[in-house]
């Protein structure tokens, strides 16, 4: 199903997520977000942010309630259907999640090659996305080369690399200094600009306040507030 | 197509960088593959040692001296209408008498007995072979038969029945012994390709769950396993043919000539190459297949 069609770009109706034998890491969750929303998902450590997080890719099925991702429900979907959600998805991770043995170049066409998408093709599009994230000569660099900020930019590049519709970022700047947060929440903000969804899941006070766009605010596993142009609260 | 060749890329990865392990787990199947061959190989011995001794066994059945021609033909005419008979060779006294000489040329007093006696003391002689061993006690019954039974002065079954059931029974051991080696190393080969692959899955274990990120599909993260263990089987009857072939090759002569060509290794490891080789592929395939798939059913979560 096309994500461009939908009103919503991601809808979440009444969701709770019980992990067993009791522990309720979300709670009758609501939330609409529409194409085009940069929205930060804030909360202290263990409100079920990443929950909320994993819901959005389907790492997770919730245990009540309903999730819409572009039209694809995800408390209904098989499982055979999960990698085409997921090529329609970016998500980038606090620990990037690079093969260390993989050039930066590798590392990005790798999305590709797990696909199958062509040679040409690939080289192509992980030198466009490269150019994206200012890493056009870093492509032959290891991983480890880098510094972190550059292998979140890696990461996000990989995120992109399917042209997604909605990009999923759990605590992306969780392991960067205060000038790689910056250049990773400009990327993002950027990215934003081309007319991604993002929903950032953050627990940094200065990167919600710099952004001065919606915030939603967990406690619990349940929404505190949802504001427009909302701060960090907690 | 790409994908194709990107699974064949995945697949050819997990190998080498698992190189020890996956040396392991093709040594264990040449080993297995090996104990078969072993066995195809005293499998036709056996047949053949068989088939040697079945040949010598035979029944004579000598005729009372003065027996009429036309009695002896009757009777070699009643016999070869039996669907249990094989063969039915019949002697002159002249030709026994011959042989008898020939055989015992060395021996003066023997020769000089014969010429005491005067005349030829032999009569005819019918040299009875059946289709089966299981067959002569029924031709010895035959040759009862009332029309001739009082003609016949002698039967005589050179029975080799103790040297066929010993040589049966040693067989059956040996035969025992190796599907005994056979299971045990087909249940070692089981256990090495489920650890090899689980191992495989647990380095591969950031790759996978990349590529599970990106939107691979199961099929696509799977399917270099079930190549890899293709390539296990592959390898392993390359490996056992290219060292069976050479040992049968060496041998086919010395037991061509022992067993007076009743078996051929050549024939069989050449000859039907494609049929042995391929077979065995197919079933080392499918206990490798089967090992990947439970392993990937129990440790991959894609």
């Amino acid at each position: 199903m096309s994500l461009t069609t939908m009103e919503d770009m991601i809808r979440l109706k009444n969701v709770s997520k019980i992990y067993s034998p009791n522990v309720a890491a979300l709670q009758n969750i609501s939330l609409h977000i529409k194409p085009g929303e940069l929205v930060s998902v804030v909360g202290q450590s263990g409100t079920g942010k990443t929950t909320l997080a994993k819901l959005l890719f389907a790492e997770e099925q919730p245990t009540q309630g309903e999730v819409i991702i572009g039209g694809w429900d995800i408390s209904r979907i098989k499982p055979a259907e999960v990698p085409y959600l997921r090529r329609q998805l970016g998500v980038v991770f606090q620990d990037y999640k690079l093969l260390s043995k993989k050039t930066v170049f590798e590392n990005i066409a790798f999305a590709l090659e797990a696909v199958g998408t062509g040679t040409r093709r690939i080289n192509e599009t992980v030198s466009q996305v490269l150019k994206i994230v200012n890493l056009a000569d870093c492509g032959q660099r290891y991983p480890c080369q880098l510094s972190g900020g550059e292998q979140q930019r890696v990461a996000i590049a990989r995120a992109l690399i399917h042209k997604p519709k909605i990009i999923v970022a759990d605590e992306p700047t969780g392991n960067l200094d205060t000038i790689n947060t910056h250049e990773i929440v400009n990327l993002l903000k950027k990215i934003n600009e081309f007319g991604t969804t993002v929903v950032l899941v953050t627990h940094n006070r200065d990167v919600v306040n710099h952004l001065h766009r919606r915030v939603i605010t967990l406690s619990d596993g349940q929404i505190i507030s949802d504001e427009e142009e909302g701060r960090y609260r907690l | 197509m790409s994908a194709f060749f990107r699974i064949i890329k995945f697949a050819s990865q997990h190998f080498i960088r698992n190189f020890w392990l996956s040396l392991a787990t093709v040594s264990i199947l040449v080993l297995t593959l090996l104990t078969l061959d072993i066995l195809l190989v005293l499998n036709l011995t056996a047949s053949a040692a068989l088939k040697n001794i079945e040949n010598r066994v035979d029944v004579s059945a000598s005729f009372k001296i003065g027996t009429e021609e036309s009695d002896v033909q009757n009777a070699v005419s009643y016999l070869r209408s039996l669907v249990e008979v094989k063969d039915v060779v019949l002697n002159t006294p002249e030709e026994i008498l011959t042989e008898f000489k020939t055989k015992h040329a060395d021996n003066a007093t023997i020769l000089s007995s014969l010429d005491e006696v005067g005349e030829n003391p032999f009569g005819y002689r019918l040299v009875i072979r059946a289709n089966s061993v299981d067959n002569y006690p029924l031709i010895l019954e035959a040759l009862d038969n009332p029309s001739f039974r009082d003609k016949i002065e002698a039967k005589n079954f050179s029975d080799h029945e103790a040297l066929l059931t010993k040589l049966s029974d040693v067989t059956n051991k040996i035969h025992l012994f190796g599907f005994l080696l056979f299971a045990i190393f087909l249940s070692i080969a089981v256990l090495i390709v489920l650890n090899t692959v689980r191992v495989t899955i647990f380095v591969h274990r950031e790759e996978i769950a990349i590529m599970r990120l990106v939107g691979a599909t199961g099929w696509f993260i799977r399917a270099p396993y079930l190549v890899e263990a293709a390539a296990f089987s592959f390898l392993a009857v390359l490996i056992s043919a290219a060292i069976i072939v050479p040992i049968v090759l060496t041998l086919d002569p010395f037991f061509a000539s022992y067993f007076e060509s009743a078996v051929r290794f050549k024939d069989f490891f050449i000859g039907q190459a494609p049929l042995v080789f391929g077979l065995e592929f197919v079933g080392a395939a499918l206990v490798c297949l089967g090992s990947t798939a439970l392993a990937m059913r129990k440790y991959l979560r894609v």
